[in-house]
């Protein structure tokens, strides 16, 4: 699979690399590292995994030009805006060649954000939005067309109809509520669908645990679960686990944490729609890296959705 | 001819020189706040030297701004804890402040400066509760305050629905982002609240109170003090710069975020214990507390100027906390050494 990544990063690579269309042979280059601060929603797996995409495209920029570049991963200890802004800021005193942030709110990021054109340190944002009028290159996936995605198997899984739960993430990240908002369009298409209960789990596995084992005693009829965010779907697959309800409450998650992959292979989550955080990463790079250069950048990357299954894993 | 003219003093009753090292720390240490300060002074000194990014106007500014918040909290809690009292319900009464004042200025259109000063006032009100709650029920003030915490954060998640409240007015936005001669706002309005709280400490009888009741209530309550009503007032002046910085954390983002206060909940009960208050109450002052949340801001700060990994952060704060507060024990445990 990190052959497969590598390979497919390589080859998508290429027409973005417009800095070393010379096709020259690199030596080393003894100019000052470039360093790029990625500074993620807070600490956790799925954010480790865009770190090692970004990581690997710092090796390939460096490999590929000769000059080395450094990616600094400081992560907030709790995803909270104030505590988010005030790692920006502190990354904004360091002088970075470039700053990678996935925003937990736009609007709350704006001053901080501000700040960093002030300081002319060019900017990228990943799994989120930019803020209205700036000029940022945004990663990530349609994050509409993921809970679409997912709601849309589990409709399928359980026959469109029955009594169906959604837990929401944060519910304050944009990118969670445009999950639920697209998940619920899709249940009210099928009028024999209700979305009975929508938990909030603020992005952990804990409390995704705990709010689905009461959903699911308060609605035994409960026929299915998707999610808004990677814990949520953890939580609610060890909930249905330890409830006994493997098999008949369908689980579709959300991307592909290691536990919502062995939830998969343990046919507790029939499938999960999952976003790429690794190419989140990687690209999210080479655009800081571009911007860096003085090149121009797209204005979206859409990096894609796959949806795992227990044949594709 | 008078006896002290005669009579030549005995050498045993000269104050021992001591080496100039030696000196300083005796001097910090006969000071309350020599620990903290020592201590301030270390980290200071070491992050100057080991990054060159620590020491510019603008890390100061970083610096300044983020302590404003988490200063005024400590501010109302460091009273609290000379009382002998604690309220765990900061945070959550910042939060609700914050959101509150969303609400009458965004979507009540009510004039934003009016809107602060009901914030402000309902802030001092829930503190005022809690106070009431614990001195007329003869509760716990730890026990008490987590339960108002659950309140406080409810009726916020009620009110916001956890999403955030934007578009606040840009005339309020000024005391969160502004500068006056380069020194942010917020840090301003902390240096006042300090200069004022200090003052009543240790300048006014109601310092003067709050230190006696801390020490032993009841023999303050036979000395005629009125505990109950003073308990009450510091409750409420925690309860109302808590307000003050959950209003400022909405200035400062332009939008009022329902997690706001989520964070300052332990941070100013360390600080004032890093800052010399004792938690059995009676001992301490605003000054030191705040001067330990500097000590955290410049750890928070140094932890990502040095890049250290998020796992590690927690680690490394901590252990950098122990040994400020360890500091002043040192210090004081090395002259006792020399004394025998």
């Amino acid at each position: 699979m990190k052959t497969a990544f590598a390979f497919a990063a390589m080859l998508t690579a290429a027409p973005f690399l417009a800095p070393l269309a010379a096709g020259q042979a690199h030596a080393a280059d003894n100019s000052a590292p470039l360093r790029f601060v990625l500074i993620p929603k807070t600490v956790h797996p799925w954010f480790d995994k865009a770190n090692n995409g970004a990581q690997a495209a710092a090796a390939m920029i460096s490999q590929a030009t000769g000059r080395k570049v450094e990616i600094e991963y400081r992560a907030p200890q709790t995803a909270d805006v104030s505590s988010q802004n005030d790692i920006i800021e502190r990354a904004i005193a360091t002088h970075p060649d470039g700053l990678i942030l996935d925003l937990l709110d736009e609007k709350g990021n704006r001053a901080t954000m501000d700040e960093a054109v002030d300081e002319k340190i060019p900017m990228t944002v990943f799994d989120s939005l930019p803020p209205e009028g700036m000029d940022i290159t945004a990663v990530g996936a349609d994050f509409c067309e993921q809970g679409t995605m997912a709601a849309e198997r589990l409709a399928n899984l359980v026959g469109k109809k029955g009594e169906v739960a959604i837990m929401m993430g944060v519910p304050t990240a944009p990118n969670h509520t445009l999950r639920a908002e697209c998940e619920k369009k899709v249940f009210a298409k099928y009028p024999d669908m209700k979305v009975v209960a929508t938990g909030v789990d603020n992005d952990s596995i804990e409390t995704a645990q705990k709010q689905a084992s009461a959903i699911m005693q308060a609605h035994p009829d409960l026929v299915g679960w998707v999610e808004c965010d990677a814990s949520g779907p953890v939580g609610v697959g060890q909930a249905i686990r330890e409830s006994g309800k493997t098999g008949k409450v369908k689980e579709v998650g959300l991307d592909n944490l290691n536990d919502m992959i062995q939830l998969i292979k343990d046919g507790v989550a029939e499938s999960s729609a999952s976003s790429r955080p690794e190419m989140q990463g990687y690209w999210a790079v080479v655009s800081a890296w571009q911007r860096a250069m003085g090149q121009k950048t797209p204005k979206y990357i859409d990096t894609g959705i796959d949806l795992l299954t227990s044949k594709n894993l | 001819m008078s006896l002290e003219t005669t009579v030549p003093a005995a050498p045993s009753q000269q104050p021992p020189k001591l080496p100039p090292l030696k000196a300083l720390v005796s001097r910090l240490a006969g000071n309350p706040l020599g620990g903290v300060i020592a201590a301030l002074v270390i980290i200071f000194g070491a992050s100057c030297a080991l990054s060159p990014h620590f020491l510019t106007t603008f890390n100061m500014m970083i610096i300044a701004r983020a302590l404003a918040f988490i200063g005024l909290v400590t501010i109302g809690q460091s009273v609290l804890m000379i009382l002998g009292e604690l309220d765990l319900s900061v945070g959550a009464i910042g939060g609700l402040a914050g959101v509150v004042g969303g609400i009458l200025m965004v979507q009540l259109g009510l004039n934003p400066w009016l809107s602060l000063g009901l914030c402000l006032l309902m802030g001092g009100g829930c503190g005022l509760l809690n106070g009431a709650l614990i001195t007329q029920l003869r509760l716990h003030s730890l026990v008490l305050t987590i339960g108002m915490a659950g309140v406080y954060g409810g009726a916020n998640l009620v009110a916001t629905k956890g999403v955030a409240i934007t578009g606040v007015p840009r005339d309020i936005t000024f005391l969160g982002r502004g500068l006056v001669m380069g020194v942010p706002v917020p840090f301003l309005v902390l240096l006042v609240c300090l200069a004022i709280v200090a003052f009543i400490m240790l300048r006014t009888p109601v310092g003067r109170y709050i230190y006696a009741i801390g020490s032993n209530p009841d023999a303050a309550r036979m000395l005629g003090i009125r505990v109950n009503a003073i308990r009450m007032g510091a409750f409420a002046l925690a309860g109302f710069l808590s307000a003050l910085a959950g209003i400022l954390m909405v200035a400062r983002l332009g939008t009022a975020q329902p997690s706001i206060g989520d964070t300052w909940v332990l941070g100013p009960i360390a600080a004032a214990v890093i800052g010399g208050v004792a938690t059995t109450g009676g001992i301490g002052s605003p000054i030191g507390a705040v001067l330990g949340a500097v000590i955290i801001g410049i750890i928070e700060d140094i932890i990502v100027l040095f890049g250290i990994s998020p796992y590690w952060q927690s680690v490394v704060s901590g252990g950098i906390v122990v040994l400020a507060i360890s500091f002043d024990a040192l210090a004081r445990r090395y002259l006792n050494r020399d004394a025998v």
